[in-house]
């Protein structure tokens, strides 16, 4: 029961993962065409501007846990290389146990009500009043909750294998 | 307790160098644990851990962090498409036929790629698979090759408009507005263009002194064993030659001088380098699952970092550390010159262990605003701090370019002989950097001569001191208002 459910949270997110990593393509679209648009047509330069804010939020919420999952976090190696695989594993245990979950569980519960508040009432970027905001605070609690769920899996069904 | 935050700094040193666990983990493990003990102790209010979601909605909503994963996409993918093996050979054909031309192409090639690499891991990264093979097969020692690199990786973080240039330039207006509002002094607030131009000169210095060493060590060492042979300029080369140098060039042209924003430019760098790819045939259905998982998994990387940053900061600020190290650095005897020495001494000793992303986001906000109200000149101090940071990258035995680079190009060459061929370089760094100390003028090439100066030496009383620091720092976050 325990392995099904954590291999279906994994798939979950895996899934999650494979869909947002195009969300590059239309950000590097957007932010460029923010220069023509500005210089040349003159109009529409503020609406890319947003509308690649908020596909960056997301983009950037799932890159953590994406990270994680690939183990790619930046590193120091200096003395670690010489510990044996068991201890490595038990210290990545550890470290998913006292550094990424309490920060998770800290960024869903207290921002929770925030997120809540500008979901419902579709919040709209402040300078443009263009509509979307509402989705980089959501992207903000979605960071907190991938975060959370990869460091349940990190600590109670961890794995060696890296993962796509 | 504000105390408690310096040895939450030293926690983080040790966990750093002896758990192995990633930086980000362990930044993250040592803030949640300040938390925990603050608010056992009642130093911290629970309503204040609120503040934490609205500065990660900061972060996500920075106009300038958008180009952090353009900066990764070009990284990447310069490292699918031949341009840096292209531009090599083309350098090396048309050069005259002589030993030293490898090296000399190499370090050009990285003042070139460097800047759109990202960071000195994927500079290193980009330069190791690419350039060093070249220069292998051209009988370069394997030490010359993994000094070269090394030296070579650095140069993104000096040159514009890297990443790392763009973030501190960030981080800089963040202090200089703080030091300004506390001092009283008018004056414009630096931004990310004026650290972009006051870094160009002493940039320009850095390359052309590690040429004229590489030519000079050359002269010094004698032939190669095995002269390679002058190979002919092939057509494919010329070609991505002549189309790379002008389209690079005029990117990081426009950026410095302030013609478009660094986000744009890495948008159309970004941009172009996909479409090269996909008419070339690099970027195809089989491999852009790969480089797609490559760049978010890079980009994650970073962004996470920031964002265990902003946890970390938030902590010390509701212990009052910020405020402390303020008071500490605003006393240090012997003048405003000893103060910048003492601050970057700190940040060299910091990147010893630390990436320069961390030392960006977690150092520099903390021990930068009370330098600036001593210290008048921005620009300057802006572009010290890169030229330290830079060295730092370099010195054994944690140097970050100098370890990545010997695991990336692993093979028979003696760390003593890899520090023997690196000296010179770290030689001209720090000819460079003592240059740019002693000549500010340097770091402002358009207006040499408007140079600030230094306050006159106002004598202020302990307690005015003390006070104006209080004041200097903004007050921890207030529940329940955020951040």
């Amino acid at each position: 029961m325990r392995a099904r459910a954590t291999a279906g949270v994994s798939a979950a997110l895996a899934a999650s993962l494979r869909a947002t990593r195009w969300l590059i393509l239309p950000i590097s679209l957007l932010l460029f065409l923010q220069w023509p648009l500005r210089d040349l047509v003159k109009a529409y330069a503020r609406e890319a501007n947003d509308l690649g804010q908020w596909m960056f939020a997301l983009y950037v919420a799932a890159a953590v846990t994406a990270t994680t999952r690939a183990k790619a976090h930046l590193a120091s190696d200096l003395f670690a290389h010489r510990y044996a695989p068991a201890t490595r594993a038990r210290l990545a245990r550890i470290g998913a146990a006292v550094g990424l979950l309490p920060w998770s569980l800290w960024l869903l519960t207290a921002g929770a009500s925030l997120t809540l508040q500008s979901v419902a009432s579709l919040e709209a970027f402040p300078e443009t009043t263009n509509p979307g905001f509402f989705l980089v605070k959501a992207a903000m609690w979605l960071m907190g909750l991938m975060a959370f769920l990869q460091a349940v899996l990190d600590v109670w069904a961890p794995t060696d294998v890296r993962r796509p | 307790m504000s105390a408690f935050g310096l040895l939450l700094l030293v926690l983080i040193g040790w966990g750093t160098v002896f758990t192995g666990l990633p930086n980000v983990v362990v930044l993250l493990a040592v803030a949640v644990f300040g938390l925990l003990v603050g608010l056992l102790t009642g130093s911290i209010d629970a309503h204040l851990m609120s503040a934490l979601p609205s500065r990660i909605v900061d972060l996500m909503s920075n106009d300038l962090l958008q180009a952090l994963p353009l900066f990764v996409l070009m990284g990447v993918l310069m490292n699918r498409l031949p341009v840096a093996s292209a531009l090599f050979r083309t350098g090396i054909a048309l050069l005259p036929r002589a030993d030293a031309s490898a090296p000399v192409v190499g370090i050009v090639i990285g003042a070139l790629l460097g800047p759109m690499n990202g960071s000195v891991g994927a500079s290193a990264m980009a330069l190791a698979r690419t350039i060093a093979p070249e220069m292998r097969a051209r009988h370069i020692p394997l030490a010359t090759v993994q000094a070269v690199t090394a030296t070579a990786a650095t140069l993104g973080v000096v040159i514009p408009p890297s990443l790392v240039l763009i973030l501190l330039g960030d981080a800089m207006l963040n202090a200089h507005s703080i030091a300004l509002n506390v001092s009283g002094r008018s004056g414009r607030v630096i931004n990310t263009q004026d650290v972009f131009q006051g870094a160009l000169l002493p940039a320009l210095l850095f390359v052309a002194g590690a040429l004229l060493v590489t030519l000079l060590a050359w002269r010094r060492r004698g032939p190669l064993v095995v002269r390679p042979r002058h190979a002919p300029l092939r057509l494919g080369d010329a070609i991505i030659g002549a189309l790379a140098v002008p389209f690079v060039g005029g990117l990081l042209t426009s950026v410095t001088l302030g013609y478009i924003y660094p986000v744009e430019a890495a948008a159309c760098g970004a941009m172009v380098l996909f479409i090269a790819g996909l008419v070339s045939g690099h970027v195809n259905r089989a491999n852009i699952g790969p480089l797609l998982d490559e760049t978010m998994r890079m980009t994650g990387a970073l962004f996470a970092l920031l964002a265990a940053a902003t946890t970390l900061t938030l902590v010390f600020r509701l212990f009052g550390t910020d405020r402390l190290i303020a008071d500490l650095i605003a006393l240090l005897p012997g003048g405003d010159t000893v103060a910048v020495l003492v601050v970057l001494a700190v940040l060299a000793a910091c990147a010893l262990v630390l990436d320069a992303f961390e030392i960006v986001f977690v150092i520099v906000p903390i021990i930068v605003p009370p330098l600036l109200i001593r210290v008048q000149d921005a620009t300057w101090v802006a572009v010290l701090i890169l030229l330290t940071l830079q060295m730092s990258f370099l010195l054994p035995p944690l140097g970050y370019a100098l370890v990545v680079t010997r695991d990336l190009l692993k093979g028979p060459a003696s760390l003593r002989a890899m520090l023997t061929a690196l000296a010179p370089y770290v030689a001209v760094q720090m000819l460079v950097l003592a240059t740019v100390f002693a000549v500010p003028a340097l770091t402002h090439p358009a207006s040499p001569f408007a140079v600030p100066r230094p306050a006159p030496a106002a004598p202020l009383s302990r307690e005015e001191m003390i006070r104006k620091l209080d004041d200097m720092l903004p007050p921890a976050p207030v529940a329940p208002s955020l951040n």
